[in-house]
């Protein structure tokens, strides 16, 4: 797993992190930091993952020594960005690099939005780069928000699914719909949501292909991990 | 930032989509001219790589340049990657 690779030796070339707290590391390409520049958040993230120290791994196109520090530009064939260097010895490190981001980015773009929330009893796979917590599950590439607002800007049957799925799971997550032996409608669960009951069942529908719910009696569903 | 010119990594199967694009990867240096190295691509393929190459060159070498066809690049960066890659 990409977190096990990540202890940080010395010799590995790392931008300056921010003043946090993350235990993670996560190796980045300079697009992937560019992008980030761009949509401008205050709370750093990639791919819907908390992202704080990194890995970057290029060439040194530019030396500003100073008395205190020691300024370098990195060039990864993707961009560049200032910051601090130390030399590589072993250039497998470059393609192994390259790599990582690779894996790491299908990683949590496909893999973990299959996941459910990590409680007693079920297997969690271990985090990539994360800190995570709360019930809301995190990673989805449609970032659906935790209130009940249904925003008009979803166009298509799939991205309309997918944008419900998560309103759905919250709700099936409920305490009192998970001690439900019976599990919920989906007259109920489009009720209370406020959306088309055609919109909640195939929602539905699509949660159970995935593993996410299972269906109890007739039109009845329950949250797998229960 | 400047990305203004990616360049990405190919093979030498790959080489022929990226003809006339920045492309990078590297090679194993089977012989070395003047203006051209030829070498094994980690596919397999032979690639020819026009430049000057670094002197001294290890065996494996990392070229960024433009590919001009299924089988050459020409090349724009070279780093050395050593004898043991």
């Amino acid at each position: 797993m990409p977190s096990q690779a990540t202890q940080t030796a010395p010799d590995r070339p790392s931008s300056s992190s921010k003043n946090s707290d993350a235990r993670c590391l996560t190796p980045v390409t300079v697009k992937q930091l560019k992008d980030l520049s761009k949509v401008g958040e205050s709370g750093i993230s990639i791919d819907g993952v908390d992202v704080n120290n990194i890995v970057l791994v290029g060439i040194i196109s530019k030396i500003d020594n100073a008395v205190s520090d020691c300024t370098f530009r990195v060039d990864d064939g993707t961009g560049w960005v200032e910051c601090t260097k130390w030399p590589i010895t072993d250039f497998n490190e470059i393609a192994h690099h390259f790599l990582e981001c690779i894996y790491v980015h299908l990683y949590n773009t496909k893999l973990r939005p299959r996941m459910t929330n990590a409680t007693d009893g079920m297997t969690a796979q271990p985090q990539v780069a994360n800190s995570y917590s709360g019930n809301h599950i995190m990673g989805y590439s449609y970032q659906t928000n935790s209130t009940n607002q249904f925003s008009n800007q979803y166009n298509t049957d799939e991205e309309q699914i997918r944008g419900i799925s998560s309103m759905v799971l919250q709700y099936l997550r409920r305490p009192a719909c998970l001690a439900s032996e019976m599990g919920v409608s989906s007259d109920i669960v489009a009720r209370e949501l406020n959306v088309s009951v055609d919109k909640v069942r195939k929602t539905l529908d699509f949660l159970a292909s995935e593993g996410l719910v299972y269906t109890t009696t007739d039109d009845h569903y329950k949250f797998t991990d229960a | 930032m400047d990305t203004s010119s990616p360049a990405a990594f190919v093979n030498g199967g790959l080489l022929r989509m990226h003809v006339g694009r920045k492309v990078r990867t590297v090679i194993q240096v089977t012989r070395s001219d003047a203006g051209s190295v030829m070498g094994k691509s980690t596919d397999g393929c032979q690639l020819v790589v026009r430049g000057s190459p670094p002197a001294p060159l290890t065996s494996y070498v990392e070229v960024i340049g433009v590919a001009e066809n299924e089988s050459s690049i020409r090349a724009e960066l070279w780093t050395n990657f050593g004898d043991s890659f």
